[in-house]
């Protein structure tokens, strides 16, 4: 008669996760001045929002490890954000068993322990990178806000430098809806 | 008086299939494909004869289902016999491949064999009527689940017809040419179809609003990407940007009502990256309303004294469904897809 034991087999699994989310999207600068002129006015407004220009582009990382990327000579806004974490995870689970199957039950068990480990990192992995795209949203959102302040600031001083080009500016005035008025003697 | 030819009962399913394919109505294909059946590997020279004489009535059937449908061609055509020389379509064997897969079946119900199911696959080149069978099956079997089977076949692949038609089923990136489809008979198919291509593309344009998964919508951007870039790239090489019209027939009544292309159900699980892919990917037909803008900006400038003078006036009136400003619509939406996504407030736990 076969005599009947508990098998129980401890597994853990540490596994380091990178997860990264990012969007890359076109600036919309108005063309008033040639584009190297664009570019510089931008970069400009962009620098006093803590921008480091370096050549065709300007970046920001910001504590949180958001990296803001623009492209002044393609005109685009490059964007991401990424995690980088140890997961640690343990699972125990035992079984009873006929002695004479000792070993194969520990095999099934190590095997079902690799399953599970498997699934919860899986898990967990997926919910760390809905954690980062629901950050970066968030950080997406304020960034265009900034950036459009940046560009509307840059088309300003674009059309002021036209205008200087066409005449003397006698006044300038820009209103709280954003329309800017340049009174130019010629 | 002749006796009737005999065949047998398979064969006398294929004709009949043949004959539904070319002049419907739909539920006949469907009445066929609802039983699967055993086809002997050839067939008698009276059944092979009784299939030409279905495929000889091709062209009036083309033009006929160009016509039916939502409605009415848009504008009134002459038939397509009046304006071109009357011009043959020839068949290979694997317009017989496609009605025999069609309808054995087996592909439906790969189990039933216990074995994977049977490719359709055409080592030679297709030729146009073979291409026009395609299109035809891949029409007739709307709604059905063999469309998506047949939709997935190499044979159907590498119909460039197919593709013009139905890029939003067969989906990923083209690689046919499509210049066999700017000139001769394909040029004349081409044009008898528009206005079929014109709804169908337009009920794409509709459906991806409701597309939920991201790689999705960027498989049919990629697929309608290539084809409209393909086909109206072969239209400008041969000289017949008219062939392309369907695009403006498609977007125009979208541009005025003010229906963009914005994917509304995007899974919001899904990782910004793919999200922001497919909203661009969601403006390939916009991209082909950019290409006839440009092309618009082109019959402009072209002066009375130039030869092709005639040819940018009826151009110039055939986008006016569309015009400057629709187009410039179309821009702004292409450049909404593109922007960086907004997010409404409260929607977002950036914790």
């Amino acid at each position: 008669m076969s005599r009947a034991i508990q098998v129980r087999v401890s597994e853990s699994l540490t596994r380091t996760v990178h997860v990264e989310d990012g969007v890359v999207a076109p600036l919309e600068l108005l063309p008033i001045l040639p584009p190297a002129r664009m570019a510089a006015l931008l970069a400009h407004e962009l620098a006093a929002r803590g921008f480091r220009r370096d050549g065709r582009r300007c970046t920001r990382t910001e504590p949180d490890g958001l990296e803001v990327t623009l492209d002044l000579e393609a005109a685009t806004v490059a964007v991401a954000l990424g995690a980088h974490v140890q997961l640690d995870e343990a699972v125990e689970l035992s079984a009873a068993v006929a002695v004479e199957s000792d070993d194969q039950a520990r095999a099934a068990l190590r095997d079902r322990a690799h399953e599970v480990l498997g699934d919860r990192l899986a898990a967990r992995t997926f919910a760390l990178q809905r954690a980062v795209t629901a950050r970066l949203e968030a950080k997406v959102a304020a960034l265009k806000r900034e950036l459009d302040a940046a560009i509307g600031r840059a088309t300003v001083a674009a059309l002021t430098e036209k205008a200087a080009e066409l005449g003397r500016i006698e006044e300038t005035h820009l209103d709280e809806a954003g329309n800017l008025t340049i009174r130019v003697r010629l | 008086m002749a006796e009737p030819a005999r065949v047998a009962a398979s064969e006398a399913d294929l004709i009949a299939l043949a004959r539904a394919l070319v002049a419907g109505p739909p539920a006949d294909v469907r009445a066929l494909l609802r039983r699967t059946r055993a086809l002997p590997p050839m067939i008698s020279t009276a059944a092979a004869r009784l299939i030409g004489d279905a495929l000889a009535q091709v062209w009036p059937a083309l033009w006929r289902g160009s016509a039916t449908g939502t409605g009415r061609p848009a504008a009134p055509r002459a038939r397509f016999w009046q304006d071109h020389a009357p011009v043959g379509l020839t068949f290979s064997v694997a317009t017989l491949q496609l009605l025999r897969w069609v309808l054995a079946g087996r592909a439906r119900e790969p189990e039933r064999d216990g074995g994977a199911a049977e490719a359709l696959a055409s080592e030679m080149p297709l030729t146009l009527g073979d291409q026009v069978m395609v299109y035809l099956a891949l029409d007739a079997t709307a709604g059905m689940a063999v469309q998506a089977q047949l939709a997935a076949q190499p044979l159907v692949r590498s119909a460039a017809l197919a593709w013009l038609g139905f890029a939003d089923r067969l989906g990923g990136p083209t690689g046919c040419e499509f210049d066999p489809l700017c000139r001769g008979a394909g040029a004349i198919v081409v044009e008898v179809l528009a206005p079929a291509l014109a709804r169908r593309w337009r009920a794409a344009e509709l459906d991806k609003r409701g597309i939920a998964a991201p790689e999705a919508l960027i498989a049919l951007g990629a697929a309608q990407d290539s084809v409209l870039g393909g086909f109206m790239t072969a239209c400008d090489r041969s000289g017949r940007r008219d062939l392309a019209g369907f695009v403006i027939d498609a977007a125009a009544p979208l541009v005025d009502r003010a229906i963009a292309p914005l994917p509304l159900a995007l899974d919001p699980s899904a990782t910004l990256a793919s999200r922001s892919a497919a909203r661009r990917a969601a403006g390939a037909l916009l991209r082909g309303v950019a290409t006839w803008a440009a092309w618009d900006r082109a019959h402009r400038g072209v002066r009375f004294i130039d030869d092709d003078y005639p040819t940018a006036q009826r151009l110039l009136a055939r986008f006016e469904a569309i015009s400057p400003a629709g187009a410039a619509r179309a821009e702004a939406w292409l450049t909404e897809l593109a922007a960086l996504p907004t997010v409404p407030a409260g929607t977002v736990d950036a914790s």
